[in-house]
């Protein structure tokens, strides 16, 4: 009984998640005249699937998929390495100055981006890195504090008597982040992984203040020059984004096992 | 309060924690600090995107808090948005992640199906919204019109349109769920098998034992819930561009178009400014707050100085 | 232990800085905010100015159409903008803008200035100084689908026709059970487009000075246009677009959704693209006035600083040539040779355009007048919005908007 109220719940509120994203794959394969048809359709007559071939083709798809994959790989590396180093620093030290910088750490989490923006293009500008993907994937190997707050929160569960024993047994500091922390934090770690791979592949304001040519575009830039202010190509939006949607969605269906089955091994018998 | 024994004891500094904590150092050097001081300085000026800059002093302050009836208009639909949006997504996606630590087949499904509009970018985002809000040709119209409902505006309304933004962006908390349902997984099978066994029922436990070792992961939740709300901009912005009549008209949205609508660099730094400081002070109080109720299994105890913030 | 640390963090600032950066030889970076189709065409301009340049790139910069002033505001804001860029914002760039008179002047002949009509020229003039040469523009039309008229058994559009008279076949189209109209309010039009229809009925947004609003964008005859749209969308003549619903009024013209629509030249590739059979007719007329449109133009400005100003000048002039106007199929020809050239002023589809432009060259538009525009626009926009989403109360609205205003006027 218990069980199917769950799942009964767990079905309503997928449908509810999953029904736009269902429209949007229809509005790619829908032809012009179904797109504003009322009462809607939620079955096509036909299936216009060469609209995917068509919407990619429109653009230099292909470039923009190399450079959106250079920058969500090498910052998704960066992000991992130097969130997870300082957040052991924050979560397993007390020293001078903890505190006020764990809040400087906070404070930048609530920086507006509008504020930010022109300062830091001038930055880049100075390091002549403007047009080059270097402000996109840089930043992240200098830790998030979103993702430092994150995983300082998951490292403060884990008993301190494991980092004490394994002191007694001679290992250094870095041993204990390397060899305890870093495969306990493993879910956390996945979990790190996977948002800021979509935050990356998704960014649009970065991309667009940083890189000026086409040759450089994202993903996102490329899909953003389908819509102008006065008119959108509804097809070739909801074509492209279905396709996007795809990457990460496969990677979130394998990373989800190891998030929640991880977590559950790694609950540390005290 | 801060000062604590351990410092005055030992001569030496220890040098291992800055190194941990280099990385972000350097990068708030580089890439924070800089930006944030320069953005300090563009408030005291008159500051157009090109041309003269002149110097006013408080000047921005003063006429945005005095003179600027859309200070405080868009300030006040923030606070509002957020005094709603915040618990609805710690709440919802509590209950979603409870539903899922409980659930027994189909797991990997529905955690995909919850995070999907998460990994849907902004611009197609906004799109799926307005079919289903559209008064005259949206989805949900549709639907009601099968209960006998009247089409209702939903966008175009002043006291709906909020709701509707609200749900919108509600609509992505598969981020917040997901890291809720990480903490409870990390929750030891053996409190609860050890309550049972005493006969503790299962409300108390939820109240003794979910929630306070969820502690850590719920404080944080709260905390970028809140900043999310404050920067709530994307969503606005391309479903209603702050309308009907200014009724979603964020504070993110007046800082936006003073930069970019207007042109008013200073100003709109001025603004950024006063945001920054309302929401760092509503992050230190709560997190004064929540070192109250949280259980930080791996907290550093010491008799003279606890966790100070 | 320690050094663990240390050569981790090193390896890191390694690979952060590990990507390599390429550049070819002399580049010239041109902003566009066109996207699509438009973007191609441009694209095909400048591969042209290419081969007649060997050894010169034009990077093409698009920022979509969302995100062009932002973009814009960094680049200059930073000190890093494109070489040449559209432009529409003078008086906020122009301090940054490269004069063009004396260029002009210098190669008056090659450029033949008098083959472009004067009233495209205006607009990117501040203070007596040209800060931008014309490549494409648009007025404003209306098209209407010729299958729904004859459907109908509505009579099309004639030339010299009124409100009143579109006003009269709009009601005959509505249709509750397929959500069909005759014309469609925008209840969130671009402020800028708008004051033709205050154009059109003898009055302005602001006073010529730039410095009085209050008796303008408030006046009585300010207050008719918008009751009348609100009027429109109360009887059932018109839907109201933009109250919630971004379903934009070109959608629904090319879904068949409402027999016409008040558009430019940026609808046209779209309608074409639906397969809808249209005609397209002049903007209608206030009983007894004059009509006027608006005048929307692509124009080619150069940063002053940018790194090749000769090669920008060459750039933009090459863009103005009447080789590369004709090129440009998204928006009319600047060059009144070319538009004849092509036979544009004597098709039925592309008449009413130019007809309309012969009209249309009395008024300044707002945001050339003052500074503080661009806020003041804000205020104006909420009234519009509110007296077509009340379907009325025009005056009362305006009133606050002039009175919010005030504020940027001392």
């Amino acid at each position: 009984m218990r069980k199917l109220l769950i799942h009964s719940a767990l079905t309503l509120f997928a449908v509810l998640f999953i029904l736009p994203f269902y429209w949007t794959f229809l509005s790619a394969v829908k032809s012009t005249a179904e797109l504003y048809q009322f009462p809607p359709v939620f079955w096509p007559a036909e299936w216009h699937f060469e609209n995917f071939a068509a919407s990619w083709g429109k653009l230099p798809f292909n470039t923009f998929l190399w450079n959106s994959t250079i920058v969500v790989v090498l910052s998704t590396i960066g992000q991992l390495i130097s969130s997870s180093l300082v957040a052991f620093g924050f979560a397993r030290y007390r020293f001078p100055g903890r505190d006020g910088l764990f809040i400087l750490l906070l404070a930048t989490m609530m920086i507006p981006w509008d504020v930010k923006m022109i300062p830091l293009y001038m930055e880049f500008n100075y390091l002549g890195w403007i047009n080059t993907l270097k402000p996109l994937i840089v930043p992240s190997y200098f830790a998030d504090a979103f993702f430092v707050f994150m995983l300082r929160q998951f490292i403060m569960t884990i008993p301190l008597e494991i980092d004490e024993a394994a002191r007694m047994d001679g290992a250094s500091s870095f041993d204990i982040y390397w060899r305890i922390h870093l495969p306990l934090m493993m879910p956390a770690l996945i979990l790190v992984g996977t948002i800021h791979f979509m935050n990356a592949w998704n960014d649009y304001l970065g991309p667009l203040i940083f890189l000026n040519d086409q040759s450089k575009y994202t993903l996102t830039l490329g899909l953003a020059l389908f819509k102008n202010p006065h008119d959108v190509d509804i097809t070739a939006v909801a074509a492209i984004t279905t396709l996007l949607c795809l990457p990460p969605l496969v990677l979130f269906f394998f990373a989800q096992r190891y998030i929640m089955e991880g977590a559950v091994g790694s609950a540390v018998k005290g | 309060m801060a000062t604590n024994g351990m410092e005055r004891r030992g001569p030496r500094i220890p040098i291992t924690p800055y190194l941990f904590i280099s990385p972000w150092i350097a990068g708030f050097l580089l890439f924070t600090l800089g930006p944030l001081v320069f953005s300090l300085v563009m408030s005291f000026y008159d500051w157009p995107v090109v041309g003269e800059r002149t110097f006013v002093g408080l000047g921005n302050y003063q006429s945005m808090l005095a003179d600027d009836p859309m200070f405080w208009e868009s300030l006040g639909i923030t606070t509002r948005f957020a005094l709603i949006y915040v618990p609805f997504n710690i709440v919802l996606s509590f209950l979603l992640a409870l539903l899922l630590h409980h659930a027994k087949f189909g797991v990997g499904f529905f955690r995909t199906a919850f995070y999907l509009p998460s990994v849907i970018s902004g611009v197609a985002l906004v799109m799926i919204w307005n079919w289903i809000y559209s008064s005259e040709y949206g989805l949900l119209n549709y639907m009601l019109s099968f209960a006998g409902i009247a089409p209702v505006n939903w966008l175009g309304d002043r006291n709906l349109a909020i709701v509707a933004i609200i749900v919108a962006s509600l609509w992505g908390l598969g981020g917040t769920m997901l890291i809720l349902l990480t903490g409870l997984k990390g929750i030891p099978k053996e409190l609860y098998e050890a309550a049972t066994v005493s006969g503790v029922p299962g409300w108390a436990q939820m109240i003794f034992i979910t929630l306070p070792m969820l502690g850590p992961m719920l404080v944080f939740t709260f905390i970028t819930s809140i900043i999310a709300a404050f920067q709530q901009l994307t969503i606005a912005l391309l479903l209603t561009k702050g309308g009907p009549q200014k009724a979603t008209y964020f504070f993110a949205m007046y800082i936006y178009d003073n930069a970019f609508k207007f042109y008013d660099m200073g100003y709109a730094a001025a603004g950024s400014w006063i945001m920054f400081v309302i929401v760092l002070a509503l992050s230190l109080v709560v997190m004064r707050w929540s070192a109250a109720w949280s259980y930080y299994e791996g907290e550093l105890k010491s008799k003279d100085g606890g966790q100070d913030a | 232990m320690d050094k663990a640390i240390i050569r981790t963090a090193g390896a890191l600032l390694a690979l952060a800085l590990a990507s390599s950066t390429a550049f070819a030889e002399q580049v010239l970076r041109f902003a566009t905010w066109d996207s699509d189709e438009s973007l191609a065409i441009e694209q095909a301009i400048a591969k042209k100015f290419e081969e007649a340049h060997p050894g010169v790139k034009v990077q093409v910069e698009a920022y979509g159409g969302d995100g062009y002033d932002q973009k814009l505001a960094a680049g200059f804001g930073a000190g890093n903008p494109p070489d040449v860029m559209y432009m529409w914002n003078f008086p906020q760039y122009h301090t940054s803008l490269m004069p063009l008179d004396e260029l002009i002047a210098k190669d008056a002949a090659a450029l033949d200035i008098k083959d472009i009509p004067e009233g495209l020229l205006n607009a990117s003039k501040i203070d007596g100084k040209t800060y931008g040469m014309p490549a494409g523009f648009t007025t404003h039309v209306v098209f209407y689908n010729k299958d729904m008229f004859a459907k109908a058994g509505v009579e099309e559009p004639k030339d010299g026709w009124t409100w009143e008279d579109l006003r009269a076949k709009a009601g005959k189209f509505r249709n509750e059970a397929q959500k069909t109209y005759g014309f469609a309010v925008d209840a969130k039009p671009d402020p800028y487009d708008f004051e033709q229809f205050l154009w059109s009925n003898g009055t302005r947004y602001i006073s010529e000075d730039g410095k009085t609003i209050d008796g303008f964008m408030n006046s009585k005859e300010a207050a008719e246009v918008l009751d009348m749209f609100g009027a429109m969308a109360k009887n059932g003549e018109a839907v109201t677009v933009n109250v919630g619903e971004n379903t934009s009024a070109s959608t629904l013209f090319k879904g068949g959704k409402i027999a016409m629509l008040e558009g430019a030249m940026w609808n046209k590739s779209g309608i074409d693209e639906s397969g809808v059979k249209y005609g397209v007719a002049m903007l209608p007329a206030f009983k007894g006035k004059p009509v006027q449109s608006a005048i929307s133009i692509s124009a080619m400005s150069i940063a002053k600083d940018a790194k090749e100003p000769d090669l920008a000048w060459e750039f933009v002039k090459f863009y103005t040539s009447p080789e590369a106007i004709a090129m440009r199929k998204n928006d009319l020809p600047v060059r009144t040779s070319v538009a004849e050239n092509q036979g544009m002023t004597k098709d039925p589809i592309y008449k009413p355009f130019f007809d309309v432009l012969a009209v249309s060259n009395k008024e300044r538009p707002a945001f050339l007048k003052n500074l503080k525009w661009a806020q003041i626009q804000e205020n104006l926009a909420v009234a519009i919005e509110a007296a077509i989403t009340e379907q009325g109360n025009a005056q009362t609205h305006l009133d606050e908007a002039v009175q919010r205003s005030q504020r940027f006027l001392k």
